[in-house]
């Protein structure tokens, strides 16, 4: 969900944009990173890890605990929490453990 | 192609930016390497207005510092700024390589300045790695930068300074936070955040942890325990709490990878937050013309970051040109950094840099608080009625407005001292760590400083006798602000509700800046128990 | 406690009961437990588990953290595709 009042903040969103997950439409903000607008889109639940199928979201938000990969327009292993969302994009998650 | 600076700065957060600034202003041809698309590292997050000193930006919002910083270092032609860029080796012959704009940039410069922050801890208990798990900074880039509430119902673990600013940054946001976790006897941070929480009716849970993350692919709850002295499970202390996310603040770990890999020699300090490397007062490490500064050089709070970014700076233009004219600001910088560390909050760090610089000036001597006894306030983030007392005037003077300064743990902090018109608050001895005293003679009531409080701890008073009435102004800033007028309910210092009063004043212009000064009317007995105030019907209390 | 729905790694998946039983069964350095258990190998780099791997070995065999985390740093610290790497030569 976006914060639409804040007592301190006032947030300028960018042009409306669409991109899809996993074959679903995500509607964001130009500026936001993926992550951000999958945030707001309440969706938590990224993946399930290689080994032992645990299901993992975002944890770090500044591109260093790797929990947030997925395969962005083909590009596998990108942080999606440091990604802006680009209109038209297709993200997808990542099961790596499966390809093994 | 190789890019030849005089000087190449790793990292665009406030100590980055710093160094950055006074390598530039001095002449050296600058590069500023940041691994994301904008500068200000964790400053953008901050909202809440920063202790220290005056002079170093303190009483002003992390925001504001950072767009201020951003501004001078535009103005600086010499300084080459390359965002969206990543630092990735350093090479026998003085090359650093960087990924840029999808392509391994190769750079030569004459020094370096390494600051490249720190990054969260993560804590081991059970399901710790489920969705709804988030580290502190996390929250904060979500509601923060993006506008993104976070979750509904958090629980916090964590009591330094991140888990309650973070705390009552959520509260800001609209999440509720249903309590903080505190491992130690003590809560970490400064004890003016916790205050602040109290009042709004957050539990502070000292010597509590968490178990265990309740949920199946997503957080639903948390199940909590109790700790005995020796950090051991108190049986039967189990409590299950519902909550949708659970945010860890359990600490920084400074980010030194590249350091051991470019031969800078690294010692681990507990006190400093793990790895950290060599260095001398200078800030240089064991290789000369490689300098370090902010987290990156031992875990503190963003002022020090500051000072420590342009004192790597300095003497960077040092190393590179030789030139001695920035002697005389180089002692005045470790003058400001040894005034932030040598109250008793800077401990912690002046006991780790004693493990570094074998003979220098910083003690580790302990420094106990001989002010007040703030045993009751740092258990449980409310100062006891015999601290609050010594900050009151005699009785006579109640009928005429006063502030009280409940400011009671000795951290370095002095915005008040110059928020004041009437120069009616001083800190004794001039020892930025010392709290605050109000000068009863000077002081006219007028809420000057009640906004620019960094700790929200300045409250002003005024009791009618005659009528059993009286007045408190206190700095609001959530929203559902009250208009002049209204009835509010009144919360005490530990946010259960007192009763009601009426609005008489509101302060809410640029001088506020977003902390309005709220003033409400209310029984005389009430003035010196209300803390904070509500609209009716908004009540948001932590449930635990 | 279930040590098995403790993570240690994210990258790697590895919980705080393979990070005991290995340190058991005497591997107690950083470099073996990386080696056999994988965990510092992941996208992260060992970022979020170092520390709590250092910690468990201290704990259990007594060890001092300074010197549990004497370890090594090779380049590159963060991730880069081969492309990324050749394109930058093209500038010589």
């Amino acid at each position: 969900m976006r914060i639409k009042e804040h007592p301190i903040l006032e947030f300028e969103r960018g042009k409306k944009i669409q991109f899809t997950f996993n074959g679903n439409v995500i509607e964001a903000y130009e500026g936001e990173t993926i992550a951000a607008a999958l945030h707001a889109a309440g969706i938590w639940h990224y993946n399930n890890s290689d080994v032992l199928k645990r299901p993992r979201g975002l944890f770090c938000a500044i591109g260093h605990c790797s929990s947030c990969l997925m395969t962005v327009d083909g590009v596998p292993n990108t942080r999606i929490c440091v990604t802006d969302a680009v209109d038209g994009m297709v993200v997808k998650s990542e099961n790596r453990g499966d390809a093994k | 192609m190789i890019l030849e600076y005089d000087a190449a700065i790793i990292g665009g957060g406030p100590a980055g930016i710093c160094a950055a600034i006074a390598a530039g202003k001095n002449g050296l041809k600058t590069l500023l390497i940041e691994e994301r698309d904008f500068l200000g590292g964790q400053l953008i997050k901050q909202t809440h207005r920063f202790f220290g000193s005056e002079e170093e930006h303190a009483g002003t919002r992390g925001i504001h510092i950072a767009d201020d910083l951003k501004a001078e270092l535009v103005g600086l032609s010499n300084i080459d700024v390359m965002t969206s860029t990543t630092a990735l080796g350093y090479y026998e012959d003085g090359i650093l390589t960087a990924l840029h704009d999808e392509k391994m940039v190769k750079i030569k410069p004459k020094s370096m300045v390494l600051a490249t922050g720190a990054f969260e801890r993560f804590l081991p208990f059970e399901n710790n790695d489920l969705p709804g798990i988030f580290g502190a900074g996390a929250v904060q880039t979500l509601m923060n930068i993006y506008g993104i509430k976070p979750a509904d119902k958090v629980l916090m673990i964590g009591s330094g300074n991140i888990g309650l600013i973070v705390s009552y940054q959520l509260i800001q946001a609209g999440v509720q936070v249903i309590g903080v976790v505190e491992a130690a006897s003590k809560i970490g941070g400064y004890l003016v955040h916790a205050s602040k929480l109290r009042r709004l009716g957050v539990p502070i849970m000292t010597r509590h942890t968490i178990k265990k993350a309740i949920g199946t692919d997503k957080v639903q709850g948390a199940l909590l325990c109790q700790l005995d002295e020796n950090w051991q499970e108190i049986e039967g202390s189990q409590k299950q709490v519902a909550c949708d996310a659970i945010c860890l603040a359990v600490g920084l770990t400074p980010l030194a990878d590249i350091l051991s890999q470019m031969g800078c020699e690294t010692t681990f300090i507990g006190e400093l937050g793990g790895i950290v490397p060599k260095r001398t007062a200078d800030l240089e490490t064991t290789k000369p013309g490689v300098f370090v500064a902010g987290d990156l050089a031992g875990i503190e709070e963003a002022s020090a970051a500051m000072l420590e970014g342009e004192l790597a700076g300095l003497n960077a233009v040092k190393f590179v040109t030789g030139d001695e004219r920035v002697n005389e600001r180089i002692h005045h910088l470790k003058g400001e950094l040894h005034g932030l560390r040598a109250g008793p909050v800077g401990e912690k760090i002046r006991y780790g840099l004693a493990q570094l610089f074998e003979d220098s000036v910083i003690t580790s001597e302990k420094i106990d608080s001989h002010e007040h006894d703030i045993t009751q306030l740092a258990h449980t983030g409310i100062p006891a009625w015999e601290n609050i007392d010594e900050k009151m005037p005699d009785e006579q003077r109640m009928i005429k407005p006063y502030a009280v300064i409940e400011c009671f743990q000795e951290i370095p902090c002095n915005p008040c001292v110059f928020s004041c018109p009437f120069d009616a608050i001083y800190i004794p001895k001039e020892d930025i760590n010392l709290s605050p005293v109000v000068n009863f003679d000077k002081c006219t009531g007028c809420l000057s400083c009640i906004s620019g409080c960094p700790g929200l701890a300045i409250f002003v008073e005024q009791r009618n006798p005659e009528q059993g009435k009286g007045t408190v102004s206190i700095p609001f800033e959530m929203l559902n602000r009250p208009q002049k007028g209204d009835v509010v309910d009144l919360l005490a210092r530990d946010g259960h509700k007192l009763g009601t009063g009426i609005v008489t004043r509101i302060l809410y212009g640029q001088k506020q800046d977003k902390t309005a000064v709220i003033t409400v009317e209310t029984d005389i007995e009430l003035v010196n128990k209300v803390r904070n105030i509500q609209l009716q019907g908004t009540d948001k209390k932590g449930v635990m | 406690m279930r040590e098995d729905d403790i993570i240690i790694c994210r990258c790697e998946d590895v919980t705080l009961g393979t990070i005991r039983e290995l340190i058991r069964q005497g591997y107690t350095t950083l470099e073996e437990i990386k080696r056999i258990a994988r965990c510092g190998m992941g996208p992260c780099q060992g970022k979020t588990c170092t520390p709590l791997i250092a910690r468990e070995i201290a704990a259990i065999t007594g060890k001092d953290i300074h010197e549990i985390m004497k370890q090594n740093h090779r380049p590159p610290f963060g991730g880069i595709t081969f492309e990324e790497i050749v394109s930058g030569r093209d500038e010589e």
